[in-house]
């Protein structure tokens, strides 16, 4: 099934019943969030329907993800959503849908996968120290291993995310509870981009309205902020990169339904677009708050930390590298 | 009054056009013309005037007009379809833009029927070519503080006042001019549009050498010009309404086909660098990958924001400020592209290929002209105050 116009409306409520949740998911523990965000359906968005899923196709999965960014959600909402689907039928695949496990994704390293044990230490895994599967790259696809089994060590990370704090993981010997191939692994990796976008959109759409909320009630000078030009040229910026974001996932979403070539170069620019000028709203989001944005307590710090770690976990300069690499071989 | 005849086979859409679009291109486009290819020589005015009237006929200009005033009567998707594919070969920009994609369909939405019969024809033929009249040397971007005046008297209105930046105006026929009508203090009411002919008594034109060195632009004066009454477009106080529809359009979809242009100019560095054995040793190093990679991006974001408002013209929406959220992007990352160019060429060293001598006068020229992206069609600051204050409604303080 795809995102076309007939299911605009099928959006716009997966759109309000993510944001219901995910405001809800800020006073509960990890594991609640999983029941809650698991009760309202947003965790098997495109897992296939036999797993428990819906079946959907990752335009689907946007509203929620803009949700996710916006509400600053501390969940692997993104790694739950494309693992689920990833697994297919594998049994696991259920009890990820319904909340009982929460799963997560090492989105760095590749370990070695040799007479049904894995060795190697992988890496940047959000929220791995709380949760109970991690997917992990090996030579010819990814196996899933129980984060509480034997010969699996997981550490604090150096990161930036408070919210899904990155882990680092060390296998000596794991079993896999269960494998993906190649394709599978490399169609979730292909599927994030699109995701991370939309979550970086929902980021920095929350940091505008909170630099116009502050500019338009902060005086100094006698006037209110807002009333300066410079300030209002650089909120104007930060809505340019908030509506490029829209645009390059709107124009994903219609070459995917269509069945388009170009659009593997859509996902990607989605992404570029999301990571260059999402970062540079926040950043300038931030600014604008003067002192005030440096503190701890208002919550811009945390979105442009995550649109950060989602830079690295997507491996933006690896796509770039691989952006240009494209061009040079089309002009060879 | 046709002189032309329409070579475009009937009944074509979509797909179906965009094969015809080709293979005319294919078959039609002159020697010479094409800025990446040997053997590239800069057409000359009445080059261009037959090679337009060439793409009309053959279907490739007036693609949305009613074939009652000599369009083909498609969809603007035919319209998108034939720029990707002008965009997609190096070819020379338009003499009469400003008449087939500003003048045009603003007499389609406000003339009357004697004025579109009138007009437009000439217009596509290429016998009438039109420039724009709005800017003056004390209204640039303050566009509603203009003075030229337009006194109504009986069947003819008197004009007088000075345009500024007019492009096109040394070989224009017709001007889209915009002048007063009311006193200045009502600023963007009583203001009138017009049609004036560039041939009236009074009315004079003075080139003004641009940073590129050719007299594009002009100063247009107008000492008590008699305009007919038969020239004023819609009624004498829509004039602002219409040239914000202009602006609008300006914005948005003329040139619709910059994406792919862009991609052509992209592709054509590339290969120049490929020529020089230097250039080719550049490419590989990391340092132009990112760039690389960012111009990519940038142009694959210009077609993120054409497709869709394609999309929502046909459904019958309107341009709206989206225009300005476009105009911003295309001319910042065109300018980026430009200086990603030039310093990328610039490390050719002496005597390199003929090839590597041809990028660099076109990157160049596209430099120094980039300029002007950012300045015309309402400058950057000027676009990003509309932002703030008609998207983001931001407020203006007490
Ligand atoms: C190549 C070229 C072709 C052109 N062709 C045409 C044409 O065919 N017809 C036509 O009518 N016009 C044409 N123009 C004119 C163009 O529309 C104007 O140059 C433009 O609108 C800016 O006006 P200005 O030159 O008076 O600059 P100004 O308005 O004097 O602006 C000077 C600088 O001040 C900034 N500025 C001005 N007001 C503000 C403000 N309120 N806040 C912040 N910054 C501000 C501007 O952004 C700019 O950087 C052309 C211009 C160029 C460069």
């Amino acid at each position: 099934m795809n995102a076309n116009t007939e299911d605009r409306d099928g959006l716009r409520a997966f759109a309000e019943t993510a944001r219901h949740a995910i405001a809800a998911c800020q006073k509960l523990t990890l594991r609640e969030r999983a029941a809650r965000l698991a009760a309202d359906g947003l965790l098997g968005i495109l897992a296939a329907e036999e797993a428990g899923g819906l079946g959907l196709d990752a335009g689907f999965a946007v509203p929620a993800m803009e949700a996710a960014g916006a509400g600053l959600l501390g969940f692997p909402l993104l790694e739950t959503l494309l693992l689920a689907a990833a697994l297919g039928q594998d049994p696991s695949a259920n009890t990820i849908v319904f909340g009982e496990k929460i799963a997560t994704i090492a989105w760095s390293g590749t370990a070695d996968h040799t007479g049904g044990v894995l060795h190697g230490t992988v890496g940047r895994a959000p929220l791995a120290r709380e949760a109970d599967l991690v997917l992990v790259a090996t030579a010819n696809g990814a196996a899933l291993v129980a984060l509480d089994g034997p010969g699996v060590t997981v550490t604090h990370a150096i990161g930036l995310d408070i919210d899904a704090p990155e882990c680092e993981i060390t296998l000596d010997g794991a079993a896999p509870v269960a494998t993906i191939g190649p394709e599978a692994l490399a169609h979730l990796r292909e599927e994030a981009l699109v995701l991370w976008a939309a979550a970086i959109q929902g980021s920095a759409d929350a940091c505008l309205a909170l630099a116009v909320e502050h500019t338009g009630t902060r005086e100094q000078f006698g006037r209110q902020l807002v009333t300066f030009q410079v300030l209002r040229h650089a909120l104007a910026r930060q809505k340019l990169a908030v509506e490029h974001i829209r645009a390059t996932l709107t124009r994903y979403a219609a070459l995917a339904a269509a069945g388009a070539p170009e659009a593997r170069l859509a996902r990607h620019t989605a992404f570029a677009v999301a990571t260059r000028f999402g970062a540079a709203a926040v950043e300038s989001a931030l600014q604008l708050h003067g002192g005030m944005g440096f503190t701890w307590d208002l919550p811009l710090h945390r979105h442009l930390r995550r649109i950060r770690a989602w830079e690295a976990q997507g491996d933006n300069v690896g796509l770039h590298r691989g952006l240009a690499s494209d061009l040079l071989r089309a002009n060879a | 009054m046709s002189t032309e005849t329409n070579t475009l086979p009937p009944g074509l859409e979509g797909e179906a056009y965009r094969a015809h679009v080709r293979s005319w291109l294919a078959t039609n486009v002159p020697a010479g013309f094409l800025a990446d290819r040997p053997g590239h020589r800069t057409p000359g005015l009445e080059d261009c005037r037959a090679w337009e009237a060439a793409m009309h006929r053959g279907g490739l200009a007036g693609i949305t007009w009613p074939v009652e005033y000599g369009g083909h009567g498609l969809s603007l998707r035919e319209h998108l379809i034939a720029n990707q594919e002008i965009g997609r070969l190096a070819l020379p920009e338009s003499v009469n833009s400003l008449g087939k994609e500003l003048a045009g369909p603003i007499i389609l939405a406000i003339g009357t029927e004697e004025q579109k019969q009138r007009y437009l024809r000439p217009l596509l033929e290429m016998r009438e070519i039109w420039c724009q009249g709005f800017s003056e040397p004390n209204a640039g971007s303050d566009l509603a503080g203009l003075r030229t005046r337009a006194v109504r008297d009986g069947a003819i209105w008197r004009v007088t006042g000075r345009k500024i930046w007019t492009s096109g105006s040394p070989n224009a026929r017709r001007c889209l001019l915009l002048a007063r009508t009311g006193p200045l203090e009502d600023r963007h009411k009583g203001l009138a549009l017009f049609a004036m002919s560039m041939d009236l008594p009074g009315v004079s034109v003075h080139p003004i050498r641009q940073l590129d060195g050719k007299d594009s632009f002009a100063e247009v004066l107008m000492d008590n010009v008699e305009i007919p009454a038969e020239d004023a477009l819609g009624s004498p106080d829509e004039g602002w309404g219409s040239a914000v529809r202009v602006l609008s359009i300006e914005r948005a979809t003329n040139r619709m086909y910059r994406a792919w242009r862009f991609e052509n100019e992209l592709a054509h560095l590339v290969q120049a660098c490929r020529a020089d054995a230097t250039l080719n040793r550049a490419l590989e190093s990391g340092l132009w990958h990112r760039r690389l990679a960012e111009t990519v991006v940038d142009i694959e974001l210009i077609k993120a924001h054409v497709e869709p408002v394609v999309e929502a013209l046909v459904q019958g929406e309107a341009i709206g400020d989206r225009g300005s959220l476009m105009k911003l992007h295309w001319s910042e990352a065109h300018q980026r592209f430009a200086a990603l160019a030039l310093e990328l060429l610039e490390q050719a060293p002496p005597g390199a290929a003929p090839e590597v001598a041809a990028a660099r006068q076109r990157f160049n020229d596209i430099y120094m002209r980039g300029r002007a992206e950012t300045i015309y069609a309402g400058t950057t600051e000027i676009q990003l105050g509309i932002i703030g204050d008609r998207i983001l409604k931001l407020p203006r303080g007490r």
